[in-house]
């Protein structure tokens, strides 16, 4: 698993084609939303650090996680593509092992432009506001916020493409992640902003209470009801509390591991 | 290791039978394995390194049965493979794409498994190029990566489809002697189309046609097949229609066939003694004329 993550990591992280998808998209960031661009994130209280950070990581997890899907799609089927894998799956390495190893590497490897630009824009936050600590809140909502939906998107990115041409499989993402993340429920019925939903809602307003007073509690349920007349989803938008943004990465684990172990059973099937 | 396939068939979706009841005996030591496109012969390797499973019939590798995991773990870690299209990672190095199978066959000493990298890039002689991306590599090269990866782990089974195949003369001939001088306690199986790598490097072969074994035995014993059925015709006029050409060679304004066939192919043939082509040809030929 150690040697497999190792050189997943290797080969996915000199990928020129990732970086520069990467900073197209940072650019795409920068020039159209002032979130991200501007000193205050966007947000009301931009003395607070932790507000800040909890603030980039939704807009971060917008755009980013589609050229972090997209540039996994070809991973795992690209052994047999490249006709590596009579040589790789005739070594006493185990399977199960090389495919956490290619998971876990190749998701690593795609996550460091993400983690660049992310630190980089805490990093100037931190400059600019003299606030070190925002250093340390960034690390926690990184990996609270955002790594739980990666994993899900990772795994996701690596089952899809055994189904379908890597190229669809890219198209279909783009469409699930706009039409089932991005765009709210009011607009389109969907699952976006459910506890089955990967953009990270849950962590920011149940466990960090993002622009909460004090008792208020964040109900997805209610927050789109304005225009949502079909409700079909809300049986998965409980309220957001510390327990159900637990949950919500428990989850995304979950998910991530029930679609890896698919992926493991599509291969024990074809071996024959 | 000495190999026991018993009633092996191999059926795949659509009803394709690529190996049908298929029983034999591989002994240690150097062993070839002809047959044409489709005769069945990737199939069988597939099978012995355990990518495939069998529809049915038994193979013992070494006293392990192939079919089941711990039979197949066992025998996968006495193995070196190189298949017929070998892949690499292109974005990899030589030595890289080496270190990284050498760790998945358990070279887990980092000093051990450079020195036994080093060695087989000396080997096949890819000591200058070991640095250099393989995405720049000449099919030969990749050849040669492919054999040093199938030989790093030292095997005892060694398992090569087509190694020479886009190898030039000499490497080809250092190759078949390297095949040959690892084979003394080991057995390495030898597929190939080229039937002097067969002729050079093996005592014992098998020759496979549609999924079956025809003939199993001494390279002798082949080359006998053609006993008494290989001619030559000087002609400056068509060449027989009688019989199985093997080669044409201009000779002044004439040509000189060699011809495979049961009786004499044209007036004035002369008798010549066979070679393994020869053998084999005679054996497909009586193959072919069975219904």
């Amino acid at each position: 698993m150690i040697a497999t993550l190792r050189y997943e990591f290797l080969m996915q992280v000199r990928r020129p084609v990732m970086w520069i998808v990467y900073a197209l998209t940072v650019a795409v960031l920068l020039a159209t939303g002032p979130g991200f661009s501007t000193l205050s994130l966007g947000g009301s209280d931009a003395r607070d650090a932790k507000t800040a950070m909890v603030l980039l990581a939704p807009i971060m997890m917008t755009l980013m996680p589609i050229v972090y899907g997209c540039m996994l799609a070809d991973r795992l089927v690209r052994d047999r593509r490249l006709g590596v894998d009579a040589v790789l799956d005739t070594t006493p390495a185990d399977r199960t092992g090389r495919l956490v190893g290619k998971y876990l590497g190749a998701c690593a490897a795609t996550a460091v432009p993400f983690l660049a630009a992310y630190f980089a824009r805490a990093l100037v936050y931190v400059v600019a506001e003299g606030r070190p600590s925002a250093l340390g809140w960034a690390v926690a909502v990184f990996v609270t916020t955002v790594v739980p939906g990666l994993l899900f998107t990772g795994a996701l990115a690596l089952a899809g493409p055994l189904l379908m041409p890597p190229m669809l499989f890219r198209v279909l993402f783009v469409v699930y992640w706009f039409c089932f993340v991005v765009i709210p429920p009011s607009v389109l019925p969907s699952p976006s902003y459910s506890i089955i939903s990967p953009e990270g809602d849950y962590m920011r307003y149940g466990l960090y209470r993002e622009g909460l007073a004090e008792g208020e509690v964040y109900r997805p349920s209610t927050a789109y009801a304005a225009l949502d007349e079909t409700g079909y989803f809300n049986f998965l938008r409980p309220d957001a509390t510390p327990a159900t943004a637990l949950l919500w990465a428990a989850l995304m684990l979950a998910l991530a591991l029930a679609l890896l172990a698919l992926v493991r059973l599509h291969a024990a099937r074809t071996e024959s | 290791m000495n190999i026991d396939i018993s009633q092996l068939t191999k059926t795949y979706k659509g009803g394709v039978h690529a190996l049908d009841g298929l029983t034999l005996h591989i002994p240690t030591g150097m062993y070839g394995l002809l047959g044409s496109n489709g005769a069945g012969k990737t199939t069988l390797m597939r099978i012995l390194t355990g990518l495939l499973k069998p529809t049915s019939g038994t193979v013992r590798i070494g006293g392990h049965d192939i079919t089941t995991p711990d039979g197949r773990l066992a025998v996968q870690r006495a193995l070196g493979y190189l298949p017929q299209d070998l892949g690499v990672y292109p974005e990899l190095t030589a030595r890289q794409f080496l270190d990284y199978v050498a760790l998945l066959k358990g070279l887990d000493s980092r000093q051990e498994r450079r020195r036994r990298i080093a060695e087989l890039l000396e080997v096949v002689s890819l000591t200058d190029a070991a640095d250099r991306k393989v995405k720049g590599f000449s099919g030969g090269m990749l050849r040669r990566v492919g054999i040093a990866q199938a030989l790093l782990a030292d095997p005892r089974l060694l398992v090569v489809d087509e190694p020479t195949t886009g190898l030039d003369p000499e490497e080809r001939i250092r190759f078949r002697t390297l095949l040959s001088q690892l084979a003394g306690d080991r057995t390495v199986l030898l597929s190939t189309h080229i039937l002097d790598d067969v002729a050079q490097t093996c005592r014992r072969l098998a020759v496979m046609a549609k999924g079956r074994l025809v003939f199993h035995g001494d390279i002798g014993h082949l080359v006998s097949y053609a006993d008494r059925r290989v001619w030559t015709v000087t002609t400056t006029g068509p060449a027989p229609a009688v019989g199985k050409v093997v080669s044409a060679l201009p000779e002044g304004p004439a040509m000189r066939y060699r011809v495979v066939s049961a009786t004499p192919p044209a007036a004035g043939a002369q008798p010549v003694a066979p070679t393994l082509e020869d053998g084999y040809l005679a054996l497909m030929e009586a193959g072919a004329s069975r219904p």
